[in-house]
């Protein structure tokens, strides 16, 4: 994930950097999921590896994970919710896809991530 | 990084944006053309451990300190439960070997001076430091004698116990030695303050001790405003636990301290009248940590206001600020708050070094307060930007017509989070 970053990081400046200075000093807030993602973690755990009982949610298939904000958000939230409707609602359907997506990604625990990278 | 490498950076930058075929230029370029820079966290809690932390996972090569007097860092989050005896003080103690095994530079130092001109903090002892980006995460101090007679003599005697350490060991022992039929007295401060909840769920522990140990007594918070966080829950939950154990007096109902006798534990309100306590625990009047106000980005309130994209001070360029220091309404004060400002404030120092501009911030908070074993109640929010401001974009507290089951759900996720942000903040396991 860090080298994704980086070479992310290095790709804009390039790009800023050919296309001049105008670009590069642009206040253009840029869409981040891993900082949309960052208070997840909070509960769920970094990158989403809950040391607790509140679910894990690393690794998780992006359709389930997808279903299950998506039902947090509605009208008639899984039987158990507490906190989530009440966090879910404020996103837009297109920013849950992608901490769907960004979740399923990352893997379950860090031993499978480090080899995932190899 | 010395001063002059740092100054090659900036031209080097400065030439990149002027050349029309820098892209060649770029690919040849050494490590710190790749966003790396010298970066100070002061302070070791929530806000500033995470911020340490996030700026090594986005860039391993920044150069990160992180200074912070305490080896081990004690969490005001869940002491109240120790004041209940749910848990002892120890398990809230948490170290920064995971913050070193990342390469983040920790030194246990107090910071005692900004030059934000030089960009250097001096360190008590004399060591100077200096930095690209100086990010603070001080915490509060308090306002002494704003409250009139409660200077930090007093709290000797009359504990605040709102930061954790001595003092919470101190408040422990005073309602232990507590005769049962005595008065638990608690001054509860205007707003704002550190943990909006807090006070009400320390009460809440602390009449649960009360109930098994000391049946007889009573308590009394003397209030300095009308209504509190959670406020509907919290005395319905005491109704139901506590009976009448618990009596709370609002500002409009006489219940503002405005001066405060320690030595014979004893309050007087704003219309004259007095109470006498036999353990008196007084929350007092805060402002940001001092080290904001040394570096010039604190305002008149005595709370540092930031641009809400990004954490950076509004007055000071460099110099970014997260937590209980801040002016970030409506978020409130609390350990949840400063760690999820500090991955936003970690994304932007990150991006700024890299000359990227910031990412789109999203904040939530979550906090949870115990009102009885297994009776858990919550407040949570969801905060995003809108029109360049941080916006609450939904959120709520627990339905007041919940039943047990998920009360006691609210209960275990609150110990579930402490573990989760303990982890995610020190990398600790408790």
């Amino acid at each position: 994930m860090h080298t994704a970053i980086r070479i992310s990081g290095i790709a804009a400046l390039a790009l800023a950097a050919l296309a001049g200075p105008r670009l590069a000093a642009a206040d253009q807030p840029l869409f981040d999921v891993t900082v949309l993602a960052g208070a997840c973690a909070n509960c769920h755990g970094t990158d989403g590896r809950s040391p607790g009982s509140i679910p894990s949610i690393a690794g998780r298939p992006e359709v389930a994970l997808k279903q299950q904000l998506l039902a947090f958000k509605s009208d008639t939230p899984p039987a158990g919710t507490t906190v989530m409707g009440r966090l879910v609602k404020g996103y837009s359907d297109e920013q849950l896809s992608a901490l769907a997506k960004h979740f399923s990604q990352i893997s379950k625990t860090p031993a499978a991530q480090e080899v995932a990278k190899q | 990084m010395s001063q002059s490498m740092k100054f090659s950076r900036r031209q080097w930058l400065t030439t990149v944006g002027k050349a029309s075929a820098a892209g060649a230029v770029l690919l040849a370029a050494p490590a710190f053309a790749r966003g790396a820079g010298k970066v100070v966290v002061v302070g070791g809690g929530f806000g500033g451990a995470t911020a340490a932390k996030y700026i090594k996972r986005r860039n391993p090569a920044i150069d990160v300190t992180l200074v912070e007097p305490a080896k081990t860092y004690y969490t005001c989050p869940f002491t109240n439960l120790y004041f209940g005896g749910l848990r002892t003080f120890e398990q809230q103690g948490h170290n920064f070997d995971e913050l070193r095994s990342m390469g983040v530079r920790v030194i246990h130092a107090f910071a005692s001076g900004v030059d934000a001109d030089k960009k250097t903090v001096t360190l008590k002892g004399g060591d100077t430091l200096s930095y690209d980006k100086l990010l603070l995460a001080p915490g509060i101090d308090f306002r002494w004698n704003a409250l009139e007679g409660y200077d930090e003599a007093a709290s000797k005697l009359a504990p605040h116990a709102w930061k954790a350490g001595e003092q919470s060991k101190l408040l422990k022992q005073h309602l232990e030695n507590m005769r049962d039929g005595g008065t638990f007295v608690m001054v509860a401060p205007a707003n704002p303050f550190r943990c909006p909840p807090g006070p009400y769920e320390r009460v809440s522990m602390v009449a649960h001790y009360l109930k098994h140990n000391k049946p007889k007594s009573k308590i009394l918070i003397l209030d300095a405003k009308d209504a509190f966080s959670k406020q509907g829950l919290f005395q319905a939950g005491w109704k139901r636990f506590y009976g009448d154990l618990i009596e709370w007096v609002p500002l409009s109902k006489d219940g503002k301290v405005v001066r405060v006798d320690a030595a014979n534990l004893t309050v007087e309100t704003e219309f004259g009248q007095t109470h006498k306590a036999d353990v008196l625990n007084v929350i007092p009047p805060q402002k940001a940590g001092t080290i904001a106000e040394i570096a010039g980005v604190t305002n008149e309130s005595g709370w540092v206001p930031i641009k809400h994209q990004t954490f950076e001070s509004e007055r000071v360029a460099d110099i970014y600020v997260v937590g209980d220091a801040t002016v970030a309404a409506p978020m409130p004060k609390s350990g949840f708050s400063a760690n999820a400002q500090a991955k936003v404030a970690a994304a932007a120092i990150v991006n700024s070094l890299a000359g990227k501009p910031p990412a789109e911030p999203a904040f939530a908070n979550t906090c949870y307060s115990l009102i009885a074993p297994d009776y858990g109640i919550s407040v949570a929010h969801n905060y995003q930007l809108k029109d360049g401001k941080i916006a609450e974009m939904s959120g709520g507290v627990s339905p007041a017509d919940a039943n047990d089951d998920f009360r006691k759900l609210e209960a275990e996720y609150g110990v579930a989070w402490y573990q989760a942000i303990a982890l995610d903040t020190w990398g600790t396991r408790s």
